[in-house]
C-alpha cells in the first residue's frame, strides 16, 4: 500500500493543468462552467475543446495504441478526469465517449463499428447520448419496452426514451432496445440521431438546463450492422459499461473547491468562525476524502487488470452521500446559491439532485453491496 | 498509488492474525465481562515486535497492526502502544500505555492496566511512569478497562516527550484505527447473525430493510479503514482529523444498526457484539469527538476564513 503519487503522475497532473490554462477561454469560469455540461453552450464548446485536447494527446491517452492512445494506465485517466472536473468538465458529454463508450466498442464492437466510431471519438468531434431509461424503466433497465423488430437485414425501432441527456445535440445514440420476449432479450444499437423517425423533445427539470429530453423512435430503420454484440446479449455489455460510469466522474474532487466558495461567502457575511458551521463542514470534507480513497481502490483494481467489483458500488454511494451532504449544507447555510448567489454552487446543487438516481439508484447500489460484499441471502 | 497491501505488509497482517487467533473468543471465565484486557496478548505483541512496527517499518504498518488487533474481542493497548508511542521523542516504553487528557480525576481509558501514561497537559506531552502512582479501576459498560488517579500525580516527575498537538494527532489516528478494526468485527458478527436468525419464515438478512443498512455499515467500515491508513501513512494533522471525524461521526449509526439487527442477543453479555460496539462508544467522544475533530479539519483548511 502506497498513497503517494509518483513523480511522473505529479508531472502529468501539472501538464494537464497547464493545458487547461492554455485551452480554456477567459470567460470559461464565468460563462461556461456555471451552465453545466448538459447545456447547449458547453456541448458546443466541447466540439471545439476536445479536438484541441486530442491534438495535445490528452483526450484518449488511456486507450490502447491500436486505437490511437498511448496505453496510459487508469491512474492517468483519473488524474485527467479530476483536473477536468475541477475546472467544470470542459469535455462536456464527451467524457462519456472516452471513458466507457470507446472502451465498450473496443471490447464488443465489430471492426466496421470500431473503424466508424473510434476515430471520431478519438479526435473529439462527436457527441453521443445514452438511450437507456424509459418512462417505465429506469434502475430496472430490463423492463424497457422500446422494441427493435427484425426487418430485412436490419431492424425497425419503435419506442420512447426519457431523461436522455445531450440528445438534442447528439450525433449518435447508444440505444438499448428489446429484440425478444425474454426479460433480458435486449440488444444495443449505434444509431445516428439524424435517422428519420427520431424526435427529441426537451422538457424542463430541476437538474441543469438542457439535461432532460424525451426521445421518440417511430419506425426508425436501423441496419443490422449497427447492432453491438449478439442479438439479445446486451446485458454483459451494459454491466461492463455501467461499471465505468459509476466511478467515471470524480465528484469527490470538487468538494473542496465548492466549500471554498461557500466558506468565502460565509466569512464575508461574518459567519466564518461559527463553530456549528465548522463542525458541519469538517464532516463533509471527511466524506469527500472517504469517497476519494474508495474511488482510488477501484482505479487501482483497474490498473491491475481486475474486472468490475462491488468496490465500484461502494465508491459510488460514498461519493453520493458526500455530495448530498454538501447540497444539504448549501441549502441550510448558503440558501441564496439558488437565487442571487454563486452560479457554480447553484449548478452543483442542480446537478446533484439526481446524483443518487442516475446510473443505478443509491438503493440499487446497496442491493449490490449486500449481495457482492456481504453475501446476504435474496428475499423470496 | 497502490491500494493493496505489499507482500511485506500482508505478511505482517497475517502474522498478527495468527498471533491473535487464540483470542478470537473470550478466555474462559471472561465470556460475560464488559471488557477484558488480555495481558498475554499485550506481551505477545510486544515480544513479537509488533508494537515497534511504527518505529521499525512505518506508521502505516503500525496502523495495520492496530486495526488487526482491534478486530479481537479482547482488549490491548495497541493504538497507544503501537502508534502514539512511536511519535514520542526519546525512549519508548514497552507498554501497555494509556493516553491521559483532560481532568486528572476523571476516568481514563486503559489507565487501570497501563504501566505508563502519555499525558497531554496544555501544549506539552509528558510520559508518566505509573509504577508508584495509585490508580483505582473504574467500572463501566464500555469495552475498555478504565481507571483514575487516586490523587493528583506529581507531574514534575513526568518526562517531556513532545508537544501535545503532535501526540493528539496520533491519538486521533489511533482512535480511527481501533474504530476501524472494531467496526469490521462487529459487522462480521452481525452479518453472520442475520444469515442464521429467521423471522417470519425468512433469514432476517434477506429483508431489504436489513440489507440496505448493513451495506451502508460495510461502506462505512471500508471508508474508516482507508482513512485511518491514509492518515497514518501521511503523518498529516488534517488527515488525522479527517479519519477521526469520519470514524467518530459514524459510531451512532453503527451502534444502532448492529444492535438493532442482533436483537435481544445483542444486549446480552454472553454475545460478543458489545465488545466491539462499546469500544466504539468509548472512542466516540474522545478528544472532542467528531465535532472536535471536524473543527480541526476546518481550522486547518480554512484558517483565515474568519
Amino acid at each position: 500500500m502506497e498513497f503517494a503519487w509518483t513523480a511522473e503522475q505529479q508531472a502529468y497532473r501539472s501538464h494537464v493543468r497547464g493545458a487547461l490554462d492554455d485551452l480554456l477561454p477567459d470567460d470559461w469560469d464565468s460563462h461556461y462552467a456555471p451552465q453545466g455540461y448538459g447545456s447547449a453552450d458547453q456541448i458546443n464548446f466541447s466540439r471545439e475543446f476536445c479536438p484541441k485536447l486530442a491534438e495535445r494527446g490528452l483526450l484518449v491517452r488511456h486507450w490502447p495504441a491500436q486505437w490511437g492512445g498511448e496505453s496510459a494506465d487508469p491512474w492517468e485517466q483519473f488524474i485527467l478526469a479530476e483536473e477536468m472536473k475541477w475546472r467544470g468538465e470542459p469535455r462536456g458529454p464527451q467524457y462519456m465517449n472516452v471513458n466507457w463508450l470507446g472502451p465498450v466498442l473496443m471490447k464488443y464492437g465489430t471492426p466496421e463499428q470500431q473503424n466508424e466510431h473510434l476515430g471520431r471519438i478519438r479526435r473529439g468531434e462527436v457527441i453521443w447520448c445514452q438511450g437507456y431509461s424509459e418512462p417505465g424503466a429506469g434502475t430496472d433497465l430490463a423492463a424497457l419496452q422500446t422494441r427493435a423488430e427484425p426487418k430485412g437485414n436490419g431492424y425497425v425501432v419503435n419506442g420512447q426514451k426519457i431523461w436522455t441527456s445531450y440528445s438534442r445535440l447528439a450525433d449518435f445514440c447508444f440505444l438499448l432496445a428489446r429484440t425478444g420476449p425474454g426479460r433480458k432479450d435486449i440488444s444495443i444499437f449505434l444509431v445516428p440521431m439524424n435517422t428519420p423517425g427520431i424526435e427529441v423533445k426537451p422538457f424542463p427539470g430541476l437538474v441543469g438546463e438542457g439535461h432532460l429530453n424525451e426521445v421518440f423512435f417511430t419506425d426508425v430503420e436501423v441496419p443490422g450492422s449497427a447492432r453491438v454484440g449478439e442479438e439479445g446479449k446486451a446485458w454483459d455489455i451494459i454491466t461492463y459499461a455501467l461499471s465505468f460510469e459509476r466511478v467515471g466522474i470524480p465528484r469527490y474532487h470538487v468538494g473542496k473547491k465548492l466549500l471554498d466558495k461557500a466558506i468565502a461567502q460565509l466569512a464575508h457575511e461574518g459567519r466564518g468562525d461559527d463553530p456549528i458551521i465548522k463542525a458541519r463542514v469538517g464532516r463533509i470534507v471527511a466524506k469527500f476524502e472517504a469517497a476519494r480513497l474508495l474511488t482510488y481502490v477501484v482505479v487501482d483494481q483497474r490498473a491491475k487488470g481486475a474486472g468490475p467489483s462491488v468496490d465500484a458500488n461502494i465508491s459510488r454511494i460514498t461519493a453520493s452521500e458526500a455530495c448530498t451532504d454538501l447540497t444539504n449544507f448549501l441549502m441550510e447555510y448558503v440558501p441564496d446559491c439558488l437565487t442571487t448567489g454563486d452560479p457554480v454552487l447553484r449548478e452543483f446543487h442542480r446537478g446533484n439532485i439526481a446524483a443518487t438516481i442516475a446510473a443505478g439508484t443509491y438503493e440499487l447500489q446497496l442491493n449490490l453491496i449486500a449481495r457482492g460484499a456481504l453475501d446476504l441471502p435474496r428475499g423470496n | 498509488m497502490d491500494m493493496e497491501l505489499t507482500g511485506e505488509q500482508r505478511l505482517l497482517v497475517d502474522a498478527v492474525e495468527t498471533l491473535g487467533a487464540r483470542w478470537q473468543t473470550m478466555p474462559p471465565g471472561h465470556e460475560r465481562d464488559y471488557a477484558h484486557y488480555e495481558a498475554n496478548l499485550q506481551f505477545a505483541l510486544a515480544d513479537g515486535g509488533f508494537l515497534r512496527a511504527g518505529l521499525d517499518m512505518g506508521m502505516l504498518e503500525a496502523a495495520l497492526v492496530a486495526i488487526e488487533v482491534s478486530r479481537l474481542p479482547v482488549v490491548t493497548s495497541v493504538g497507544a502502544s503501537a502508534l502514539v508511542s512511536a511519535a514520542l521523542t526519546g525512549d519508548v516504553p514497552a507498554g501497555p500505555i494509556a493516553i491521559v487528557s483532560g481532568d486528572w480525576h476523571k476516568a481514563q481509558r486503559m489507565l487501570s492496566v497501563a504501566n505508563h501514561a502519555i499525558v497531554l497537559r496544555d501544549d506539552r506531552a509528558l510520559l508518566l511512569d505509573l509504577a508508584d502512582v495509585a490508580i483505582e479501576p473504574v467500572g463501566s459498560v464500555y469495552a475498555y478497562p478504565y481507571g483514575r488517579f487516586v490523587a493528583e500525580p506529581d507531574w514534575a516527575a513526568a518526562i517531556p516527550v513532545g508537544d501535545a498537538a503532535t501526540l493528539r494527532q496520533w491519538a486521533r489516528v489511533a482512535i480511527a484505527c481501533e474504530a476501524a478494526g472494531a467496526t469490521q468485527a462487529a459487522i462480521a458478527l452481525t452479518v453472520d447473525h442475520v444469515k442464521q436468525r429467521f423471522a417470519f419464515g425468512r433469514a432476517i438478512g434477506s429483508y431489504q430493510a436489513v440489507q440496505h443498512r448493513l451495506a451502508q455499515c460495510h461502506q462505512i467500515a471500508r471508508a474508516m479503514r482507508f482513512l485511518a491508513l491514509h492518515a497514518a501513512w501521511s503523518g498529516d494533522a488534517t488527515g488525522a482529523d479527517v479519519a477521526a471525524t469520519y470514524a467518530q461521526d459514524h459510531v451512532n449509526k453503527l451502534a444502532f444498526d448492529l444492535h438493532q439487527f442482533s436483537g435481544g442477543m445483542g444486549v446480552t453479555c454472553e454475545y460478543q457484539l458489545h465488545f466491539f460496539t462499546y469500544r466504539l462508544r468509548a472512542l466516540q467522544g474522545e478528544f472532542g469527538g467528531a465535532d472536535g475533530a471536524a473543527t480541526g479539519v476546518f481550522d486547518r483548511l480554512w484558517s483565515s476564513a474568519a
